[in-house]
């Protein structure tokens, strides 16, 4: 597979340059070990003083993390790096070459940036989610774990296709630089369940920069909440999501004219 | 000298205006965990009845006078001063007669503050309406009380980051010491719940500790929760931290420039 041997190709890369920095790399790790210590320190805090939050308990906020991590991964080891990469290329013009390669620039966009470090967070948030499951008591049947695992990564398509949208409004508007800002500010919002926040604020992590649905919703189901006909609409938003992203993409690329000409 | 700052205000002032919509973008960044937390704990006290005697109101009251408490106690030197030592700005300005630090980084603070300040006005009003605080408890005098100790919270959270972010004469990491500070402040200044509803210990250690100045001492102060003894207590303690963080910033100043070799130098 031509895209399979290009990602390991950029995977190579960006472990050398991460190699490059060994300091740099451990004092990351021990900084997000020290995170993780508040993150539970923070739930330990709350629940001390109440048995439930929005109705979750102790060990579905647990869990909750765990899927928050795997969103927090994505977007600080791919979003965050490869946008400032992305804005660079617009202001000096480099996009000519992502451009001139034969591969989908879109592939080439997402994936030639890479924090390596950052997939040990993936060990981490399975980590947390098994704990926070096993914590809660609840019996999960092979179904739903099923489809929890489509739902999270139908969420993270959704948040992914948000911000393929939002670089590509950098064809149109040259100075955006800020245009993921919104995106990462609303992330932290992914930790708690949806159902705590007042009403106008679960539309805006709802429908306008959708991290609970990536967050809160896998859980649901996972907790049997989530009827047949939700979880289809979320699976259905994913994939059109990415299907508008990438024309949104596709319309954008056509306005781009370099930096200099 | 007057004059020098009027000058150096105008300068940093213009300098950040050019940043407006990158400041505002900033703002919007910063706002979200203090309203995350406010739903947070107001959910549980409505849930609860009260949460450790606080009831849904105070939290909000709460969270709603932080936003302003932070604003004006927080600082943003290691973003304007670490990168100056990295790349050797920082000679041009060593050259000037006066000290970078405690103007032309105090300014540029200032101008920062001021321009973040106007836009999170009308937001503190829209999260206002949004949330209905009640403040029927805060008296003008209380208020009036808390603005000096918050300004001078300022100085000494200015003067601390500033000597933690002069370590950048010796390391390169000063980002991750100050991702290692926040997390200090993030536990011991009040910042994601009022201390009160802490782990025993660390309202303990968070007593002696500079970080409830910033914010867990004067949001309570604007509150009307602190006796007479308490208000006393705490500018006690602003003025003790006020001369450890002066004293802490010159030795590391000093030390540090006599090791500093400009880049390229």
């Amino acid at each position: 597979m031509h895209a399979l041997k290009l990602l390991s190709a950029f995977l190579k890369v960006n472990l050398q340059m991460s190699l490059a920095y060994r300091a740099d790399t451990i004092v990351n790790i021990l900084l997000n070990l020290m995170w993780l210590g508040w993150e539970i320190l923070s739930l330990n805090i709350i629940f001390s003083n109440t048995q439930t939050l929005g109705g979750w308990g102790f060990g579905e906020l647990i869990a909750l993390l765990g899927v928050f991590r795997f969103v927090n991964m994505m977007m600080f080891a791919l979003i965050w790096p490869n946008t400032e990469k992305f804005n660079q290329s617009i202001r000096d013009g480099s996009m000519d070459y992502t451009i001139l390669q034969p591969v989908n620039s879109m592939f080439l966009v997402t994936f030639s940036r890479m924090v390596i470090w950052r997939v040990w967070e993936l060990a981490l948030a399975v980590v947390l989610i098994i704990v926070g499951v096993r914590l809660s008591g609840e019996t999960t049947t092979p179904l739903q774990i099923l489809t929890f695992g489509l739902l999270v990564l139908s969420g993270m398509v959704i948040i992914y296709s948000l911000w393929i949208v939002l670089i590509a409004l950098t064809f149109w508007f040259t100075k955006f630089d800020n245009n993921v800002t919104i995106l990462h500010a609303l992330v932290d919002a992914g930790r708690y369940p949806a159902t705590v926040y007042p009403a106008w604020l679960q539309v805006i992590v709802t429908f306008i920069i959708p991290i609970a649905v990536a967050t809160t919703v896998p859980l649901q189901a996972l907790r049997g909440e989530l009827g047949l006909e939700r979880m289809t609409l979320f699976f259905a938003a994913g994939i059109v999501s990415f299907f508008i992203a990438s024309q949104v993409w596709k319309t954008g690329l056509k306005r781009y004219s370099g930096a200099s000409s | 000298m007057l004059l020098i700052f009027k000058r150096l205000w105008q300068v940093n002032w213009a300098e950040q205006w050019q940043y407006r919509a990158n400041l505002l973008m900033y703002l919007f960044y910063w706002l979200v965990s203090p309203i995350i937390y406010l739903a947070v704990w107001s959910s549980i006290a409505t849930a609860n009845g009260n949460v450790g005697g606080l009831t849904a109101n105070d939290f909000t009251t709460y969270y709603m006078t932080l936003l302003i408490c932070d604003q004006v106690t927080s600082n943003i030197v290691v973003h304007t001063f670490g990168s100056k030592v990295q790349d050797g700005t920082l000679s041009g300005e060593l050259i000037k007669p006066i000290h970078p630090m405690l103007t032309n980084g105090l300014a540029s603070n200032v101008a920062f503050k001021a321009l973040t300040m106007m836009g999170l006005a009308p937001i503190w009003v829209i999260l206002f309406f949004l949330f209905r605080p009640d403040f029927s408890q805060v008296t003008a005098f209380n208020v009036l009380l808390a603005i000096p100790a918050m300004l001078l919270a300022f100085l000494i959270g200015y003067l601390l980051s500033a000597a933690l972010t002069s370590l950048a004469f010796w390391t390169t990491h000063i980002y991750s010491i100050h991702e290692f500070y926040f997390a200090l402040i993030l536990l011991f200044s009040g910042q994601f719940v009022p201390l009160s509803l802490m782990p025993p210990v660390i309202q303990t250690v968070a007593q002696y500790l500079p970080f409830q100045l910033m914010m867990y001492y004067p949001i309570q102060l604007i509150l009307g929760k602190l006796s007479t003894a308490q208000i006393l207590q705490g500018y006690l303690m602003t003025g003790v931290w006020l001369a450890i963080s002066m004293v802490l910033f010159n030795w590391v100043w000093r030390a540090g420039l006599k090791r500093y070799s400009a880049v390229g130098a």
